[in-house]
């Protein structure tokens, strides 16, 4: 909602040592002169119910009618319900935590940081406006991909909340491997006894569901379209059809992992080596016998972490195998009261209270466990299998005959195999996934995981049909909105979306899916030609804050306290508040460098370099996320991307003659405040090192 | 692998383990906080870890293992066990059945071990007693001043009771010599220090002395306990033995006056006998919840032994008192105990005094953990 | 249909109340949180850094706080604790009492009072390794950021002095105890873990022996906003300890203490390793366990640490912890159970990974519910219209309680949407 007729005020708070920093006659010039904000009232204490009722008082459309309000006082992460305003445009200058807390009182030094920031907060909220919700029509119709225990779960918990679901199996029958269990692992207290596999109740309830639509023997052909409005064709036993689904829970759980690739655990070697899955089969088939002669085996070997937790197969550990051979080895014991298991772990992992299960099983008498690192099976005389291990808990190379041999193979996602979703547009992490789509996990953890997917399916819905973003930025009402007759069709954008919300049409236009997108402004740091921007975030807010800066003449240069400028361009959710931690702690920060908040490093536009640069500003230092393998960018791929537009820039610095080293992006986690002050030293060190930005004379 | 041992898991032998009051024994998880909290368990292949693993298994070399002799069941690690597994009462059930496999004949052991017999192992003095009587023809009460000789003359108390001590003796040396046998074969064969002589006079001292018994924290008073009951038999013994000596070299049988020095010694000895024993009874209740109650086979020995301690007191003070009806047939159960605990020694805990012995010293021998 | 039926109350505003309320807010849910410490966050904000990407949690929470401050939906209360509830799903009745403050919300985190406060208290958020002021902000991104007085340890003229530093009228030494009523539909519990008390578990020496720690102390001692600066020191010396042990199940996967696996502890204790190593690239340190217990994709990072030249793993529990005779380093004794026999080594410091104790064992919840012996909620038991979330339940890592948080949420949208 665009305001109409703008009016500006600006309030200044003296309070927590502000006033007490700073010449507020100057202040009030420079917001006069340079910001052009006339209307400036001054407080002791702007956000103590006085001060805010002088703003009040302000905002009355029948006295000044003020709709613009620069708040010149603490961080906008404080004192954050006292300063909101609804229907004004509110723009937050941090004069205490990045001036009066870390700054030398009275200098003339902190005295031109606080009106730079006072410019710079007036050259924003010139340019801002308030957000306007992008609405369309949506679909609340919820399809869950995988009728197993989670897809069960998942569809079951999102009817029951009222939605229409669509469930798709590709198999004939409902359950998947939890329907192929003889018996259960407990998953309630006391955890000692066996249970009927859960699914089974689940299976009853979801097709009884009025709201659940069932499709078995069903494969997605192919996917289109974005949240909300989603078309997605399935192939029943070969018709087709296309329906249309407003979000997507992707459960389409695991299959075992390939035996035959375990060869050195013996598997192929006999058929009385049998995977935990071709264990259950016997098991629920009635008595165990031995696949080579139908005899009751006396003794089973159970080989723990087969594939798993091993770097030649499976660089994780499957979860579930722990506990399955334990039920198995009660199995054997049910099935035959004269026999032993024999269980060779790496470790026992029975996490939380199934260690209960564990001592339970365990005290059975023919039930044996030892660590041990397998190094063999091999078949010996009397049809036994041999298995051969080290490292025991007895201290010494053992071996153990066995009539049988379990392996406990583990999980692999089916996602591995083949995309399911057969999406037609660009991918992201836009999907809620589940289970063992993620990781390998028992299945009340996958229960619950599924409600947890089934919750974000169906705020995912609402979200969009409220027009905001969701998680991170959840209830931002703003959305990247291109000026599209300037668009070059250079696909920056849609490549650079970490989220897959930029699409091309035939010709290679862009357009933008708003229901997929998290609003972290990467694409207007990709648009060389500036033209995607927010309401309240765009290259030219940014750009005119830069411009605003007042950038004194060097007169000498080797002066270590000759007045260079720089600019600090912070990502909003982490390098910022550790700036304001900083400021609580009262460390001294840099006088020379001017901060700006990002949403996210990825929304950083090249163009702000030579705009800044252009404009005499001696460097510029990003404060950006971990990137790579364990990103800690909140947007996945954000700081990553800042990166990777630095990297394009040294060339176009070296052209200009200008030296590489004045934009440099620094990794700063939240909790680095106390880093901060030298990293921010040693920057601008370099900087002087270098010398002043030759543009300054022009 | 040349160093592979083949392991043949037994699932009877666990279940007997858990039968004979072994049955947490399973639930052990292998973390070592038994051997680690243990002041009797060595730095290299500490007990009884171990061991709990192989009663799990059922791998019955187990009760062929030195080294759950050198445990003393302080309980230590029963109270710290993480799982309740109850090393110390899964060890002292690996003791009976080391003793069951050396005691001979086995079937005699097995019946010892288990409450179903325990009437038949009474009956079988009381029958034997009684036969005696029949036999001298004094299966009623003797008239007169009470002389317990009226009722079994020397001659037959000699009979019977060196017949049941030579018969323990000889099952024990049967027992001992198989058990050093297997002792010095694999997988327990060490390079032995020393001579047999030189290393038995200290570990008898360290016996008498109770020095290891002694590092127990959680049932440290058991140790004194045990030092009264041990040294309650061993002035009984000694009483026995001039009584003997006395009747057979100076031909002066009893009973003996009062206050003289056998005498005392032998109410000394009582009384520390009866003392330690009943408190052994009251530690082991106080302790029963954190250290375990003990099985069958422990509180047979404290039975018995409370048995004849309290017949001998009895029948001694209805001698005194004059009460015939009471002091012959206590007497006669005096006599009945006595023989139960001598010509079972073999079989019952009692045992533990030989291979208790034996294990220390070889353990001392093999140079672990003295 | 009646005002009740969108309303949901979440006791606890830690990172499953929070992650349960938001969710449940962002769906359109009216939420009030109430959390009984003085700030939100819970144990996580006391992390140096969490699991899956070793990132600081402040972060994950800056955004959480980052939500409730731009949801309409959400109000919460610090300080506040549930003592009474009635009524059933759709319509309980709630009495939360919020204990004083003794701040209002004219507190600008000036820090002006605590300068000039003349008392000191234990730092609980620091688990006891320094002290506050007795006026304090619980820690420097506390959310609300508003300081608290401790009224125990700011005794006499304490509060006078402090009111007087204070020009901003925010401190208020009358304030009382405040009762509230709601209404709600649905109640979402979430009250989070407690650490053991070690000290009940004698042979480990924590209280007794010198340089023995809690995990979370370490996680306090390695945080920038911990009382070391970040810089792990031992605290009898303030020396940077140069070999480290862990000690794994510390009161877990006992009998006589927590019979359960605490599920985190061997996931923290590598993590805990990748600090010192970080910090000294020459320290030593030794993680004696029974079971390593790093479930799915976190094996990955178990490789990572075990193939650290400088890390040991010790398959054995650790069952006696010294004082080394003489200095104040601490020897531990554990049997390497992989037939190595006994060790026992000498270390700088020892770092217990204690388990964890749901916060219902110690203060259950003022409804007959159902609980295991340890103090777990029983969550087939549960009331219609209650649900548990978390370390409530079992013990979780913040991972897995988030989702089971997302999943409370529905859980708990859903018993509102039957009635």
């Amino acid at each position: 909602m665009a305001i109409e007729e703008r009016k500006y005020g600006a309030y200044l708070c003296k309070g927590c040592g502000i006033g007490a920093a700073l010449n507020f006659e100057e202040l009030a010039k420079v917001i006069r002169k340079d910001g052009k904000i006339q209307h400036i009232r001054e407080h002791d204490v702007l956000c103590s119910p006085e001060g805010l009722a002088m703003i009040q008082e302000d905002l009355k459309p029948e006295g000044e009618g003020i709709n613009c309000l620069l708040i010149a006082a603490c961080s906008p992460r404080t004192k954050y319900q006292e300063f909101d305003f609804p229907n004004v445009l509110v723009e937050r200058v941090n004069l205490r935590e990045l001036v009066a807390w870390t700054q030398e009182p009275n200098h003339p030094e902190t005295q031109a940081l606080a009106e730079d920031y006072c410019r710079m907060g007036a050259a924003r909220i010139k340019k801002a406006d308030l957000p306007e919700p992008y609405q369309t029509e949506c679909d609340k119709t919820i399809l869950v991909v995988g009728g197993g225990v989670t897809g069960l779960t998942a569809a079951l918990e999102a009817a029951n909340n009222g939605y229409q679901v669509v469930l798709v199996e590709k198999e004939a029958q409902l359950g998947g491997y939890a329907a192929k269990l003889y018996k259960a692992t407990p998953s309630s207290y006391p955890y000692t006894s066996l249970q009927d596999p859960p699914v089974h109740a689940l299976i009853a309830e979801v097709q009884a569901h009025p709201l659940i639509r069932v499709l078995t023997n069903t494969t997605i052909v192919q996917s289109e379209g974005e949240p909300g409005l989603l078309d997605v064709t399935v192939n029943t036993n070969g018709t087709e059809e296309t329906i249309r689904i407003g979000s997507v829970v992707l459960a389409t759980g695991f299959r075992p992992y390939d035996a035959t690739k375990l060869s050195h655990l013996g598997y192929g070697l006999s058929p009385d080596v049998v995977t935990n899955f071709e264990f259950e089969e016997l098991a629920k088939k009635g008595k165990i016998v031995r696949p080579s002669d139908g005899k009751a085996p006396e003794s089973v070997a159970f080989i723990q972490c087969a594939g798993s937790r091993d770097p030649e197969h499976l660089p994780y550990c499957s979860d579930f195998c722990c506990l399955t051979s334990l039920k198995q080895a009660l199995y054997v014991r049910q099935s035959n009261p004269e026999a032993t298991a024999m269980i060779l772990y790496k470790d026992i992992r029975t996490p939380g209270q199934t260690e209960l299960f564990y001592k339970e099983v365990q005290s059975d008498p023919g039930v044996m466990l030892t660590k041990a690192e397998v190094t063999g099976v091999e078949l010996a005389p009397g049809a036994k299998l041999r298995v051969k291990a080290k490292d025991t808990l007895l201290g010494a190379n053992v071996a153990f005959e066995a009539d049988m041999v379990v392996l406990a193979t583990g999980l692999v996602p089916t996602t591995l195999d083949d995309p399911i979703l057969n999406l037609t547009y660009r991918q992201g992490p836009g999907l809620p996934e589940t289970e063992n789509v993620r990781q390998p996990m028992t299945i009340p953890l996958a229960m619950e995981d599924a409600r947890g997917a089934a919750m974000k399916a169906i705020q995912a819905l609402e979200h969009v049909a409220a027009g905001v973003a969701v998680h991170p930025r959840a209830w931002d009402e703003t959305f990247p909105d291109p000026f599209m007759q300037r668009c070059t069709q250079c696909k920056r954008c849609t490549e650079e979306c970490p989220f897959g919300a930029i699409d091309e049409d035939e010709k290679g236009t862009p357009y933008f899916k708003i229901n997929r997108c998290r609003r972290c402004g990467t694409c207007m740091g990709a648009c060389p030609e500036r033209i995607i921007n927010f309401n309240d975030f765009s290259v030219d807010i940014i750009g005119s804050m830069l411009k605003s800066l007042d950038v004194p003449e060097i007169e000498d240069e080797d002066d270590p306290e000759a007045p260079f400028r720089f600019i600090g361009l912070v990502c909003e959710n982490d390098a910022y508040p550790a700036l304001d931690a900083a400021g609580w702690h009262r460390l001294r920060l840099n006088p020379y460098i001017r901060f700006i908040p990002l949403r996210c490093l990825g929304s950083f536009n090249l163009v702000w370099v030579s705009d800044a640069l252009s404009r005499g500003i001696d460097g510029m230092i990003l404060l950006a996320c971990k990137s790579g393998e364990d990103y800690q960018c909140h947007f996945a791929k954000g700081s990553e991307l800042a990166e990777y537009r630095l990297s394009k820039l040294s060339e176009t610095l070296d052209k200009l003659g200008l030296e590489a080293d004045r934009v440099q992006l620094v990794t700063v986690q939240i909790s680095d405040f106390d880093r901060l002050p030298k990293i921010l030293d040693d920057f601008v060190a370099r900087v002087r090192e270098i010398g002043p930005n030759p543009f300054k004379e022009f | 692998m040349a160093d592979e041992i083949l392991i043949k898991p037994d699932l009877q032998f666990v279940k007997r383990i858990m039968a004979a009051g072994g049955q947490d024994a399973k639930k052990c998880y292998q973390c070592d906080t038994c051997s680690v909290v243990c002041n009797l368990s060595p730095e290299t292949s500490p007990f009884p870890r171990k061991e709990m693993l192989q009663a799990q298994w059922g791998l019955k070399e187990v009760v062929k293992s030195p080294d759950i002799w050198l445990c003393h069941q302080c309980s230590d690690c029963t109270v710290y066990c993480p799982r309740g597994a109850k090393p110390g009462e899964v060890l002292a059930v690996l003791r009976q059945m080391c003793i069951e496999e050396y005691a001979f004949p086995p079937m005699l052991a097995r019946m010892v071990g288990d409450y179903r017999f325990l009437p038949l192992l009474i009956a079988l003095p009381v029958v034997l007693l009684l036969l005696a009587l029949k036999i001298t023809g004094r299966l009623a009460i003797p008239e007169g001043d009470i002389v317990f000789s009226k009722m079994f003359p020397w001659y037959t108390i000699d009979i019977i009771f060196l017949g049941a001590a030579g018969f323990a003796l000889f099952v024990f040396a049967q027992g001992v010599r198989r058990y050093w046998k297997d002792l010095n074969t694999s997988p327990w064969k060490v390079r032995l220090k020393g001579s047999l002589i030189s290393h038995l006079i200290p570990t008898l001292v360290d016996i008498i002395k109770h020095d290891r018994f002694k590092k127990c924290e959680t049932t440290f008073a058991r140790s004194i306990n045990h030092l009264m009951v041990f040294f309650g038999f061993v002035f009984l013994g000694l009483v026995t033995a001039w009584a003997f000596l006395k009747e057979w070299v100076f031909h002066q049988p009893g009973p003996y006056f009062i206050f003289s020095p056998i005498k005392l010694l032998a109410m000394v000895g009582t009384a520390l006998l009866l003392y330690g024993i009943y408190q052994i009874i009251v530690a082991r209740q106080a302790n029963a919840d954190k250290a375990g109650y003990g099985t069958y086979f422990d509180w047979q020995l404290i039975y018995v032994i409370v048995a004849v301690g309290v017949t001998g007191l009895g029948s001694w003070l209805f001698r005194l008192l004059g009460i015939k009806i009471l002091a012959y047939p206590t007497y006669f159960l005096h006599l009945a105990s006595v023989f139960f605990l001598f010509f079972y020694a073999p079989y019952t805990k009692l045992a533990h005094l030989v291979y208790r012995t034996v294990a220390m010293l070889y353990a001392r021998m093999a140079d672990r953990g003295f | 249909m009646n005002a009740n039926d969108r309303k949901i109350l979440v006791v606890g505003g830690g990172m499953s109340g929070l992650t349960a309320a938001l969710e449940a807010a962002e769906s359109g849910a009216q939420v009030i949180i109430a959390e009984k410490e003085p700030y939100l966050g819970g144990r996580v904000a006391q992390l140096h850094r969490y699991f899956p990407k070793l990132c600081p949690p402040t972060c994950g929470l800056e955004i959480n706080f980052r939500r409730i401050r731009e949801n309409p939906n959400i109000t919460f209360y610090t300080m506040a604790e549930v003592t009474q509830v009635s009524g059933s799903a759709g319509n309980f009745d709630v009495t939360v009492t919020v204990r004083p403050r003794y701040v209002n919300d004219r507190c600008v985190a000036c820090d002006a009072c605590a300068q000039a406060c003349p008392a000191w208290r234990s730092n609980d958020f620091n688990y006891g390794l320094d002290k506050t002021k007795a006026i304090y902000l619980p820690y420097d991104m506390a959310f609300p950021q508003k300081y608290v007085i401790d009224a125990s340890a700011c005794q006499e003229d304490c509060g006078q002095k402090c009111a007087e530093a204070c020009q901003y009228d925010a401190i208020d030494l009358n304030m009382q105890p405040q009762t509230l009523n709601f209404q709600v539909g649905s109640i979402i519990l979430a009250g989070g873990w407690d650490l053991y008390d070690i000290s009940k578990v004698d042979y480990l020496g924590f209280g007794t022996v010198k340089n023995v720690i809690t995990n979370m102390q370490m996680e306090r001692l390695a945080a920038s906003n911990g009382p070391t600066g970040g810089k792990i020191l031992r605290p009898s010396d303030n020396q940077p300890p140069k070999k480290v042990a862990f000690v794994q199940c510390a009161g877990s996967r006992d009998e006589n203490h927590l019979p359960y696996c605490s599920y985190i502890c061997c996931m923290a204790s590598l993590k805990q390793a990748t600090y010192l190593r970080e910090q000294d690239p020459e320290a030593e340190i030794y993680i004696f366990y029974i079971d390593l217990r790093t479930p799915g994709r976190y094996e990955q990072f178990m490789w990572k640490v075990r193939d650290d030249e400088g890390v040991k793993l010790i398959r054995g529990k650790v069952a006696k912890v010294e004082q080394e005779p003489g200095t104040d380093n601490v020897t531990v004794t554990a049997e390497d159970t992989l037939g190595g026999g006994k060790i026992k080594m000498t270390f700088d410091m020892v770092v217990l990974a204690v388990g964890m104790v749901p916060s219902t064992k110690a203060k259950p919840f003022p409804l007959p519910l159902s609980y295991t012996p340890e103090g777990f909620i029983i969550p087939e038991l549960l009331p219609e219209g209650i649900v548990a979330v978390g370390t409530l339940k079992n013990p979780l890592d913040v991972m897995k309680s988030n989702e089971d948080a997302t999943g409370a949420a529905l859980k708990s949208l859903i018993s509102l949407s039957r009635r």
